[in-house]
């Protein structure tokens, strides 16, 4: 069975569960609209200094969301003692690093989505002549996110303080890429183009790669026992 | 052999404080203020000696499992992270009276002070998984990530600080130095060095010790 | 500029105590697993 083949399993299994359940889309979705009405009451109906924060508000909504998400990457398998079965799959355990990030990549661009457009409609912005640029930054800064977030939901998922010890391993991680991506998403909503922040995009591009390596080179040691 | 390098910290130690007081002159912008640089910048040197440390031993750890890695990597970032918290607090007490405020999101205190909270977080992921081996493995993964994520930080942190800013910002460490504030800095460099080696020294000690109390 | 020896002793006299209290810390319990066995090979 070749790599990608056992990744894609590991996808297809969790959608179909999702598909089943909808909890955890449910749930975020909803989540997700709360933090809209939050981030109203909390900056207020001034115009202009939603304008300012309205980049960091977003990315503040993608990684409050995506912490909830990620943090239960393998609570299904801890929850129906399929821990063992993952542990005991034979070949390269890293195919399930990568089909569990490409589940959560594709539960994030989901969220991040939604999100985009409910930021769109409720605080009356116009996305259109931005949006490419936008899917860019969104791109890059939600792959280093996920793939930290995926490594580090199994090293926590069998943790007793799981929910407080993932946001605390993986927040100061995150640091620099969310610095990363406001300041390019503030550019982009501003109408700038890419090359304006190119930079950004650059160190965002390496955390991508450097976070999916290490992820992939030690996944196998995560999995063990 | 530990206690003589204890002895020998002591000695540097005394000689780095006649240094800093005794024989470095009264700088001539920040007045004596300054000499507070000659614990700051020290102290972070060893922090991010500690945390290279933590990365080697990591590695060394999930490729060769030996105990003794572990051990170094923890000893290490448990130093590692006492001297970063020393760096920001120092930094801080030099801040006020310079800048005016006791904290201020300049380049090298947000730095740092990620870093302080990347390695605390190794210390808590530590101390909240049971089963020793996993918790050597998942320890040596993070210690990995952290240290990677180093240079992403200071890139991030310093293009957020410097971009688009007028360069009024001081940052703190003088330019260009005369010769006798480098060298109080070196002997300091060194006995903080030598201070870094006795304390992970006797902590990896111990971590021995409690390991075979417990086996 | 006002010399500020107030801060430079409050850093100087924090580092002393932070690192003091670390060594006592250490050296507390070296001494705790010392004595929960008697060592027969001396360490130096």
């Amino acid at each position: 069975m070749t790599f990608a083949r056992r990744a894609f399993i590991v996808v297809w299994k969790d959608l179909l569960v999702e598909r089943r359940s909808k909890e955890t889309f449910n749930a975020l979705f909803f989540f997700a609209l709360l933090l809209l009405f939050v981030f109203q009451f909390a900056v207020g109906p001034d115009r202009e200094r939603l304008a300012g924060t309205l980049p960091g508000l977003l990315w503040l909504g993608f990684i409050l969301t995506g912490l909830l998400g990620l943090g239960r990457t393998f609570v299904v398998e801890r929850e129906n003692d399929c821990w063992e079965a993952l542990r005991l799959a034979p070949g390269d355990k890293s195919a399930i690093y990568v089909g569990k990030l490409a589940g959560n990549l594709l539960l994030m661009f989901v969220v991040e989505a939604i999100l985009v457009v409910l930021f769109g409609i409720f605080f009356n912005l116009d996305l259109a002549g931005v949006l490419p640029a936008l899917v860019v930054v969104i791109g890059l800064g939600t792959v280093a996110f996920a793939a930290v977030g995926t490594l580090f939901a199994a090293m926590t998922s069998q943790v007793r303080a799981r929910e407080l010890l993932f946001p605390v391993l993986l927040l100061p991680v995150q640091a620099p890429v969310l610095l990363a991506t406001v300041k390019a998403t503030e550019a982009v909503l501003l109408g700038e183009p890419l090359g304006s922040v190119a930079h950004w995009l650059k160190l965002l591009g390496a955390a991508d790669v450097i976070f999916v390596v290490v992820g992939v080179l030690t996944f196998d040691f995560v999995l063990e026992g | 052999m530990v206690r003589i390098v204890g002895g020998v910290t002591l000695v540097g130690l005394a000689a780095g404080l006649v240094m800093a007081f005794g024989v470095a002159p009264r700088e001539v912008t920040q007045g004596n203020v300054q000499r507070i640089m000659y614990v700051h910048v020290p102290s972070v040197w060893v922090a991010y000696l500690a945390f290279a440390v933590v990365l080697v031993a990591s590695i060394v750890y999930l490729a060769r499992r030996v105990d003794g890695a572990d051990r170094l990597a923890h000893a290490s970032a448990e130093v590692g992270v006492l001297f970063t918290g020393l760096t920001i607090a120092t930094g801080s007490i030099w801040g006020k009276p310079t800048w005016g405020t006791w904290w201020t999101w300049d380049a090298r205190l947000t730095s740092v002070s990620i870093l302080f909270v990347m390695y605390l977080g190794y210390l808590l992921l530590r101390g909240m998984i049971e089963d020793p081996d996993q918790g050597a493995r998942y320890a040596a993964v993070l210690g990995i990530v952290a240290a990677f994520n180093i240079p992403l930080v200071h890139f991030s942190v310093y293009w957020w600080r410097t971009l688009h800013q007028p360069p009024s910002l001081m940052k703190p460490g003088p330019g260009t130095m005369p010769g006798v504030i480098v060298a109080a800095l070196m002997v300091n460099f060194v006995a903080f060095s030598l201070l870094y080696v006795y304390f992970v020294a006797k902590r990896v000690n111990l971590l021995r010790r409690e390991a075979e109390a417990a086996a | 500029m006002p010399d500020n020896w107030g801060f430079v002793l409050a850093a100087y006299g924090l580092a002393a105590v932070v690192l003091i209290a670390y060594w006592r810390r250490l050296v507390r319990r070296e001494r705790a697993t010392g004595a929960e066995h008697r060592p027969t090979v001396r360490r130096a």
